[in-house]
């Protein structure tokens, strides 16, 4: 069979991707900060961010979803090491060994006393390299012609 | 629509304010004052006072949780008859929605209900190209759609 390239009308698919779209990241969220008293974490939060941004490319086409999202993913993946080392050699300066974290409770305005941990931090640097990774992948196999 | 609910909103945060009061009770209380107001305004809006729209989305979900029994009864029918006599084909169908959502809510409906498929949209949105399990019933279809879904839509939207 001749292969065509008739594109379709994918309206339907469109219009539900832009409502999808944004319960998928905020659930994305929500795995990632329930990664320390139930299952979740930065790995599967960054996978199920970086499924959002891979069902954006699937609805739109490449140039649209790098126009919505203007990120060079090369360089979340720098931060989110960036990140994870910063937190090993914060604990350095406390005199403590590298990657001791830290946590307590903390006073912020209008939500009270929380429980907050370095940790969260170290986590939020995979979830930085996780998405990064993912979508450069993607994105160099799918820019191949 | 969206206007009126946030300016529901702000009233009712007014009203917290002015209460001094940041509990449940005090926000339902200026939704409700608010709700007044913008009853007694509803000729400064544009759209229409934005209560119906929010009955004319739940009915729509009536209309979709009816027809959603009713299909699969309908299927129920077809599997367990002993012979085939449906014969399927393919119709098209002229919508007068015209936003993308409502096309598409259209379609998620369709595809839902009795013995009908949305296989394809034409690019300029107006026509919905529907698989039928069964061609004899395809007019019926078409005034069913067009009754009951397109309707409720636009009532929705409205």
């Amino acid at each position: 069979m001749r292969r065509t390239n008739r594109k379709t009308n994918d309206v339907i698919l469109q219009t539900t991707v832009q409502t999808v779209f944004f319960i998928i990241v905020i659930y994305s969220v929500h795995l990632f900060f329930s990664g320390h008293y139930t299952p979740g974490g930065g790995f599967i939060g960054g996978l199920m961010t970086s499924s959002a941004i891979v069902l954006l490319l699937l609805a739109f086409d490449v140039k649209t979803a790098a126009s919505i999202l203007p990120v060079n993913y090369l360089y979340v993946t720098a931060f989110g090491l960036l990140a994870a080392i910063g937190t090993g050699i914060g604990s350095l300066l406390y005199g403590m060994p590298f990657l001791k974290h830290w946590h307590g409770p903390v006073h912020i305005p209008f939500l009270g006393e929380i429980e907050l941990a370095t940790a969260t931090l170290f986590d939020f640097g995979v979830y930085l390299v996780v998405v990064g990774v993912t979508m450069t992948i993607i994105q160099t196999i799918g820019e191949t012609e | 629509m969206a206007i009126q609910i946030l300016l529901n909103f702000l009233i009712a945060c007014i009203w917290m304010f002015l209460q001094s009061d940041t509990s449940t009770a005090a926000f339902l209380t200026g939704y409700f004052l608010g709700l007044l107001i913008i009853f007694a305004m509803r000729r400064a809006f544009s759209r229409r006072y934005y209560v119906y729209n929010i009955f004319a989305a739940f009915s729509l979900l009536a209309i979709f949780i009816k027809e959603l029994l009713l299909a699969n009864l309908s299927v129920l029918k077809v599997v367990l008859a002993p012979k085939i006599k449906a014969s399927p084909g393919i119709f098209a169908y002229e919508t007068n929605l015209e936003k993308p959502w409502e096309i598409t809510v259209l379609s998620n409906l369709i595809t839902l209900t009795p013995g009908t498929l949305v296989v394809e949209v034409s690019d300029d949105n107006k026509i919905l190209y529907i698989h039928a399990m069964d061609m004899d019933d395809a007019d019926k279809a078409r005034e069913d759609i067009r009754n009951s879904f397109e309707k409720a839509i636009m009532e929705v939207s409205r």
